[in-house]
């Protein structure tokens, strides 16, 4: 199989060479393959959303290189690095995920709007999308009008309908209760068997760590322990 | 399309807050309108009170008699000129006059002052000598006549009917002359200079105490059918005029202090305009600031998915366009509102007042002006929106690791 995600010696270090230095990731290298569905474990502060902004694009690495299905977006900045995302990753965050002012059939919308697919398909696309995540019916409802559970569904389906080789997850279930955590978890497990898509989230909830295929856990801006079940 | 959807939407997020930012822009455009109409309608009252009080809306001259309204410099032919305005289409008074410093002096006190020999019928086409009768008769063209300004009158202690003696030197001999006139009239025109040292009296006999023949002349005032005004005050009759000895000019170049004054009146609404919407730029700069701010985590995720960096600035670009839309519809009804109460009802000084020598005793009528609704307007929209291009590079400068950083 081969990796969709690969980083080779990645570090991010926040302050000046000196005793205010933090290595958030120091010399990480880790490779993903192609429908895996990984966490990436530890405490806080372990640099567990800092890899996953690496990953994804949303910061650059003070050294090493991120690799995504063969292309260095480490290299890459402004619109390329922009339209890189739009194209090959999805994001779901821990909260607040959702544009407010627009429906969850809107929120799920954008991401095609910017993309330029035409307005049939983006119609069929959300309907499908909807159903996969179970929101039928409240295509039209705005964020505040939707639960905690149902508004982290609406970021799912709007990480997956413009179809990205890779979801990156930082820490979807961090505000929801344990049940509705592990109903969403189940959910995102499904959608990767399915589409066999590669996701990659964070947590430290231990329930949710265990549906995960592969956990990588962090201690310190570093690899503790990589293990495959 | 999406971008300006959102951006539309975005206005309603935080109402309060659009509220008091359209206000702001709304109340500056309303301010700038009224401004602007007020201004114009005090320009055209002191252009009315210029050239309707006694200078005439244009005047005819021997070249240098205004220099020091010397006696002997007057027209020589003024029957030939009189004949040429009575022909002229564009013309709609003139009325020649003689006029002449004099020793004015009563039974009980003296003082010096400027005699005007007017027609007393033509004189009535362009100035408001007539109307600034207050007590007594206007000149009916009887040889004794006079009319005197209402301070003067105080000053000599005369009253109507009261014997006036005018000493003065005869054109060309400098002999000195006197005449006995009665005061058949008090003149009130509000300003100091007239009221306190001029007077009236027939042209007829003002030529004959001066020792000039009916042709002679030393000024004609003209009034025209198209009033000159500051926007056009010239007219091809004062050009066919002008020779080298002749000298006719319009009311601007005979009073080139009040043009310079009212050239400026015309800035102040630039200046006004200016400095409102400076203070507006800022609040608008401040209230984008403030939105965006507000909303930096949900930028971080909007550009975490692939929104590019212009597409941030176009949408608080667009936000800001909408803002100064909704800012001109509320400053133009506002503006119209006010505008219609003071163009009908005017502002008044509560009495009469003399400003740069012209007097203002009529209230001030606002003027409606296309270009308070166009350009202005304009001007609004396009300020807002270039008051916005600082929030909206700082939006699409957001880092997403940076705007999410609420998330770790």
């Amino acid at each position: 199989m081969s990796a969709v995600i690969s980083t080779t010696d990645v570090c991010r270090f926040f302050g000046d060479e000196d005793e205010t230095l933090v290595k958030a990731v120091d010399h990480v290298s880790i490779e993903i393959e192609r429908g895996e569905f990984t966490a990436i474990v530890g405490p806080s502060g372990s640099g567990k959303t800092t890899l996953l902004h690496l990953i994804g694009g949303l910061d650059n690495p003070t050294s090493g290189s991120v690799h995504l299905s063969g292309t260095n977006i480490a290299a890459m900045t402004g619109t390329a690095l922009s339209d890189f995302r739009r194209d090959h990753i999805g994001f779901i965050f821990q909260a607040y995920n959702l544009i407010p002012v627009f429906s969850a059939e809107e929120n799920i919308e954008y991401i095609m709007l910017l993309q330029g697919v035409d307005a049939a398909e983006r119609k069929q696309r959300v309907a499908e999308m909807l159903q996969q995540v179970g929101l039928e019916g409240l295509a039209d409802r705005r964020p505040n009008k939707l639960s905690g559970g149902q508004q982290q569904r609406v970021a799912i389906a709007r990480a997956m309908v413009s179809h990205p080789e890779i979801i990156l997850a930082d820490e979807p279930t961090a505000n929801l209760d344990s049940k509705t955590g592990i109903s969403l978890l189940d959910l995102m497990k499904e959608l990767n068997e399915r589409h066999n898509m590669t996701f990659v989230f964070s947590t430290h909830d231990e329930k949710i760590m265990n549906r995960a295929s592969r956990l990588i856990h962090m201690q310190d801006g570093k690899i503790e322990l990589d293990e495959k079940k | 399309m999406q971008t300006v959807s959102l951006a539309f939407r975005n206005l309603f997020r935080n109402t309060r807050r659009t509220v008091l930012t359209v206000m702001l822009i709304g109340f500056s455009l309303t301010a700038l309108i009224a401004f602007d109409g007020i201004m114009r309608g005090m320009i055209t009252l002191m252009v009315e009170n210029i050239t309707g009080t006694l200078t005439g809306e244009a005047q005819i001259h021997l070249a240098g008699y205004r220099e020091n309204l010397d006696v002997d410099l007057y027209i020589d032919n003024a029957n030939e000129i009189e004949e040429q305005l009575q022909q002229d289409a564009s013309l709609q008074a003139y009325a020649p006059r003689v006029i002449t410093g004099a020793m004015i002096s009563s039974s009980y006190n003296v003082s010096a002052g400027l005699v005007y020999g007017v027609d007393a019928e033509l004189e009535q086409g362009v100035s408001q000598v007539r109307d600034a009768v207050v007590s007594g008769e206007y000149l009916s063209g009887e040889d004794n006549e006079l009319l005197i300004g209402i301070s003067l009158a105080e000053l000599l202690e005369v009253e109507l009917g009261d014997r006036i003696v005018l000493t003065l030197s005869e054109v060309d001999n400098g002999e000195l002359a006197q005449a006995l006139f009665r005061v058949s009239g008090i003149i009130e025109f509000g300003l100091r200079e007239l009221d306190e040292s001029f007077t009236f009296i027939n042209i007829a006999a003002a030529r004959q105490v001066l020792g000039m023949t009916k042709q002679q002349t030393h000024e004609i005032a003209l009034s025209f059918i198209t009033p000159l005004n500051m926007a056009n005050p010239n007219n091809a009759l004062l050009d066919e005029l002008n020779s080298g000895e002749i000298e006719a000019l319009n009311w601007l170049d005979l009073n080139p202090d009040i043009s310079l004054i009212l050239e400026l009146s015309r800035y102040s609404s630039l200046l006004i305009g200016a400095i409102l919407f400076l203070l507006a730029s800022l609040g608008v700069i401040n209230s984008m600031f403030m939105s965006i701010y507000e909303r930096i985590y949900e930028f971080g995720v909007i550009k975490a998915i692939g929104t590019r960096p212009e597409d941030i600035r176009k949408l608080i670009l667009f936000e800001a366009f909408f803002i100064a839309l909704i800012s001109c519809a509320m400053g133009i009804a506002l503006g119209i509102a006010i505008g219609a109460y003071t163009s009908t009802n005017g502002i008044s000084f509560g009495g009469e007042i003399e400003f740069s020598g012209i007097a203002l005793n009529n209230a001030i009528l606002s003027e409606f002006h296309l270009i308070q609704f166009t350009q202005f307007p304009l001007y609004v929209v396009l300020l807002t929106v270039i008051a916005a291009i600082y929030p909206a590079r700082f939006a699409g400068r957001i880092i997403p690791s940076d705007a999410l950083h609420r998330s770790l």
